[in-house]
């Protein structure tokens, strides 16, 4: 059997790898997929908590299956907003959209 | 309706206040008939109480049939720590003050509707003066002191919206600001007696306190502060010495406001807190002195001034407070039966006379005694109405403050010290002097301003309905003192029992050659009166000639206003001066100022920092997770 | 020299050219692996785990790392499918079922063709950030924090737990009806949202349209 230790250590170094490409990729889509890498490093730590140490074995699954559908919807809309970020500013960067300091 | 239901008297007032005062532009004639009728339906509603109050009122001895109280929690902190109730109470006390109040409210009610007619702000009059209704009912039926501070609270600000009514007029601005200002010193006193019988007792119920502190449970000297602190309340809402200084000032509002607020109601609140407080301050002899010597030397002092004020509802201010004092000498000895019965008669008597005082400047526009005279001819109604009030004002045996007075008089002679009965009386003459004088100046003798003569004319009927009805009052409300007239109204035990609430059987006959004296006294104070005043008031004008410095004292009030602008010049504006330094130095600049100019240094060294970009938000982030996590792991 | 395969696209070369490199790369590590796997040192299930996780952290790797946008959506979709790979061993056949038609299948070409409908295609190459650097501190300080957390903790005696797939079903939408219906409704939303936000300029209503044409007359 498979020490849990090894699919957590395992999903904190996706979970870091994915910080680490949203703090440093520029293109807004990228920093989507980094997103995504983090996801699936919690997604991960969910499910091995719920087979290894969850009697039930069960809510963890189902919040896994709640993060992919999230997940899902938010990729949906942010698309929607980096293309709407593309055709108002002609770039797909997130410094260049600096509107915030006004 | 039985006392348990008591409350309905000051909620109707004061939900006629909110309706005229938002919808009054929407009414007929703005609402006065709703606040003339809401009055009438109290006034029969007292009278309805009343019958249920004698019923359980029996030959001196009160036996409620159930209780009288009503109650509900209003504030409760910490399990029955800090109780705040909503409370009526009502006994003999109540029952006196009450259809003084109502009556003479519905009377100023009528009255105002010819007075004020035309007047701008007509309906925001009347929803003032329903406000004051409402607070001063709530102010005698209050069952525990917080409530009644806050009605206390509420008639001062009725008497300083309707002081202040012509606020366009800067004197009358001022005087309001002046009330509102002086009697808030003697509230604080008031306050601050009422946290001390709270620190004492842990209760804000007033027959627990008085309970409590009969019973000795409260230390005597506690005890006597806390009460002289209560006296100072009584002292600015009665404007006694030294708070007086209000009252002739509040002389700027509308003349039917004086009647009511400045004369028969608001201003007898220190009377009634001081009655209602009677067996306590029996306990604490030397606050009871406090209250007899204020009393006596506010007395005489306003006496002395309403003899040369030529304002002639100055004069009925002086002569207001001088009553007023006569009412606290006779609760400094104890007499509060005769206290009560005092404030029940001059109640009616000076609302009359303001009234018709207000009768007269109505039709002349003038309120200068030296400049009217010979009016008899004009005003027949208002001259026999006002000359009634005089007379009872003065003392005159038959008229009802004869009574009283004498009650009083009686009182002094029989407990107070040797010295004070003859002061007293000489005051006593001196009411009549300088109520004759106003008479005489105002009613007889030759018009001194033709143009003002000319215009004058009888009041309408709204406001002359008021007059004789009230000199009716003025005449008979002395009778009450037998009980033989109570028992002939159908009141068991006579009404003298339920004014006269302790000693009730001392009253049932009259010490003819005491009361001879003293309407003697009167007599010859009216008589002096019409000597030097009557005609073109020649003797009184070589009088003024002999001690031209006694004369100036006396106009500039005994130059008390004089002292209390250097005190306030001096030491307030300087110690204002002195905390102004302090809040534009080191709170504005240095503290608000100065943290202003820290936050912008900052702001400004770190507005790199705000750069607009996301990522740099969101790595800003991560170092906050990061040390979250650091914190949480190494803790 | 890729261009003299007969190979027309640009996709078709990334994929040609980012599977040589993951076999070349591959090769010794699955030697070394197989070679642990004989000798008894792992287990099997341990064999497949490492094989997963390397597939897992280098697609990972490569996600964040190419300059490339279109290989790194391909390194993407490889960790995904590790991820999967990763549900399996954990027993939850359905989720990684899930995992692969959502993010194999949906999300992955999402991504794609919004790389596609922006510049990427003409100019695939993109730059990192300024604070690239930073971000490099704060993510292995946050990743070694973790780890170090995880070893430290006591996990008490593991237990597989298996839920047959009849029951995850039963169970999903009689015990987790409620929020299932709230995802829904989520997603709805998220889906009216997204078409609100991609819309085209002109087809917006007019009083934006004019507030946009204004602000670029003042630009």
């Amino acid at each position: 059997m498979i020490p849990i230790e090894n699919f957590l250590v395992l999903s904190a170094i996706l979970f870091a790898i994915g910080f680490y490409g949203v703090l440093a990729r520029r293109n807004a889509i990228l920093i989507l997929m980094a997103v995504e890498l983090m996801l699936a490093g919690v997604s991960i730590n969910f499910i091995a908590f719920a087979t290894y140490l969850d009697a039930d074995a069960f809510s963890g699954l189902v919040f896994a299956l709640f993060v992919i559908a999230v997940a899902a919807a938010e990729v949906g809309l942010a698309l929607g907003v980096v293309l709407r970020l593309f055709r108002e500013r002609r770039t797909a960067n997130v410094d260049e959209a600096d509107s915030l300091k006004w | 309706m039985g006392m348990e239901q008591a409350w309905v008297l000051p909620a109707i007032p004061a939900t006629l206040f909110v309706l005229i005062a938002l919808f009054n532009g929407l009414m007929p004639r703005r609402g006065d008939f709703l606040a003339v009728l809401g009055m009438l339906t109290v006034v029969a509603l007292v009278f309805v109480l009343m019958a249920d109050f004698m019923q359980a009122f029996n030959h001196g001895h009160y036996e409620p049939q159930g209780t009288n109280v009503y109650a509900f929690d209003w504030v409760n902190i910490g399990q029955g720590f800090f109780i705040i109730e909503f409370s009526t109470y009502v006994d003999a006390i109540t029952m006196v003050m009450l259809p003084v109040v109502t009556i003479v409210a519905l009377m100023v009610l009528i009255y105002s509707t010819g007075y004020m007619k035309g007047e701008a702000r007509y309906g925001w009059y009347f929803a003032v003066l329903s406000l004051f209704v409402a607070a001063m009912l709530t102010l005698v039926l209050s069952g525990n002191l917080i409530q009644l501070y806050l009605a206390w609270e509420g008639v001062g600000l009725a008497s300083y919206l309707l002081i202040g009514f012509y606020w366009e007029r800067q004197s009358a601005a001022e005087a309001a600001k002046k009330a509102f200002v002086t009697t808030r010193i003697g509230d604080v006193g008031l306050l601050i007696g009422i946290i001390m019988l709270w620190r004492a007792t842990g209760t804000f119920d007033i027959q627990e306190i008085i309970a409590a502190a009969t019973s000795g449970q409260i230390g005597e000297t506690y005890l006597t502060v806390a009460m002289i602190m209560l006296f100072g309340g009584a002292i600015g809402k009665s404007a006694q010495f030294p708070l007086h200084v209000w009252l002739p000032d509040a002389m700027e509002g509308p003349t039917p406001v004086s009647a009511l607020i400045h004369a028969a109601t608001m201003v007898v609140a220190g009377v009634y807190l001081v009655a209602r407080f009677s067996p306590v301050y029996a306990e604490v002899l030397i606050a009871r002195d406090v209250v007899l010597y204020i009393g006596l030397f506010t007395a005489f002092m306003a006496a002395t001034q309403g003899l040369v004020s030529n304002d002639i509802k100055r004069v009925l201010a002086y002569s207001t407070v001088s009553q007023l004092g006569f009412m606290f000498v006779a609760l400094g000895v104890g007499a509060v039966g005769a206290a009560m019965f005092h404030l029940f008669t001059h109640a009616f008597f000076k609302a009359l006379l303001f009234l018709g005082s207000g009768s007269v400047i109505h039709a002349t526009h003038h309120q200068e005694v030296e400049g009217l005279g010979g009016l008899r001819k004009k005003m027949p109604i208002t001259t026999v109405t006002f000359i009634i009030g005089s007379l009872a004002l003065s003392g005159i045996p038959i008229f009802a403050g004869f009574f009283s007075k004498d009650e009083i008089l009686h009182f002094l002679e029989a407990d107070g010290p040797v010295w004070a009965y003859p002061v007293l009386a000489g005051t006593a003459m001196l009411t009549a002097i300088y109520t004759t004088r106003v008479v005489m100046l105002t009613f007889f003798g030759e018009p001194k301003d033709q143009h003002a003569f000319d215009h004058a004319h009888e009041s309408p009927p709204s406001m002359a309905g008021p007059l004789v009805f009230l000199a009716l009052l003025a005449t008979i409300a002395g009778f009450f003192v037998f009980d033989q007239v109570g028992e002939a109204l159908g009141f068991a035990g006579g009404i003298g029992y339920l004014v006269f609430i302790d000693h009730p059987h001392e009253f049932t006959s009259i010490d003819w050659v005491f009361a001879g004296t003293a309407a003697a006294m009167s007599v010859i104070g009216v008589i002096i009166g019409w000597a030097y005043w009557h005609g073109d008031a020649e003797r009184a004008r070589r009088a003024r000639g002999w001690a031209p410095d006694l004369h100036a004292f006396l106009v500039n009030r005994w130059y008390m206003d004089h002292m209390y602008q250097a005190i306030i010049n001096r030491g307030i504006l300087g110690l204002a001066g002195a905390v102004a330094w302090f809040d534009k130095r080191i709170v504005n600049e240095t503290g608000v100022d100065g943290g202003a100019q820290t936050f912008g240094y900052f702001g400004y060294r770190l507005k790199f920092l705000h750069t607009g970009k996301i990522p740099n938000y969101a790595l800003g982030m991560a170092v906050g997770i990061v040390a979250l996590t650091l914190v949480a792991i190494g803790g | 020299m890729f261009d003299r395969l007969p190979l027309p696209s640009q996709f078709d070369r990334v994929i040609v050219a980012g599977g040589t490199v993951a076999a070349i790369v591959a090769t010794p590590v699955l030697v070394v692996l197989l070679a642990l796997l004989f000798s008894d040192v792992i287990s099997g299930p341990e064999f497949v785990f490492y094989l997963a996780a390397i597939v897992v952290v280098s697609g990972a790797l490569g996600a964040v790392l190419m300059d490339n946008v279109v290989h790194a959506a391909l390194c993407l979709v490889a960790t995904l499918l590790g991820v999967a790979g990763i549900y399996l061993l954990l027993m939850t056949e359905f989720i990684a079922l899930v995992q692969v038609l959502v993010y194999g299948g949906g999300v992955v070409i999402l991504l794609l063709f919004a790389l596609m409908m922006t510049n990427a295609a003409e100019d695939p190459i993109v730059t990192d950030g300024s604070q690239k650097p930073f971000g490099f501190l704060v993510a292995a300080i946050m990743g070694s924090l973790f780890v170090a957390a995880l070893l430290d903790a006591q996990w008490g005696d593991p237990t597989a737990n298996v839920v047959p797939f009849v029951d995850f079903g039963t169970r999903i939408f009689r015990d987790f009806s409620v929020p299932v219906i709230v995802v829904a409704v989520l997603l709805d939303i998220a889906l009216t949202g997204a078409f609100i936000n991609a819309r085209r300029a002109e087809e917006a209503p007019r009083e934006r349209a004019e507030a946009e044409r204004a602000g670029e007359a003042r630009s």
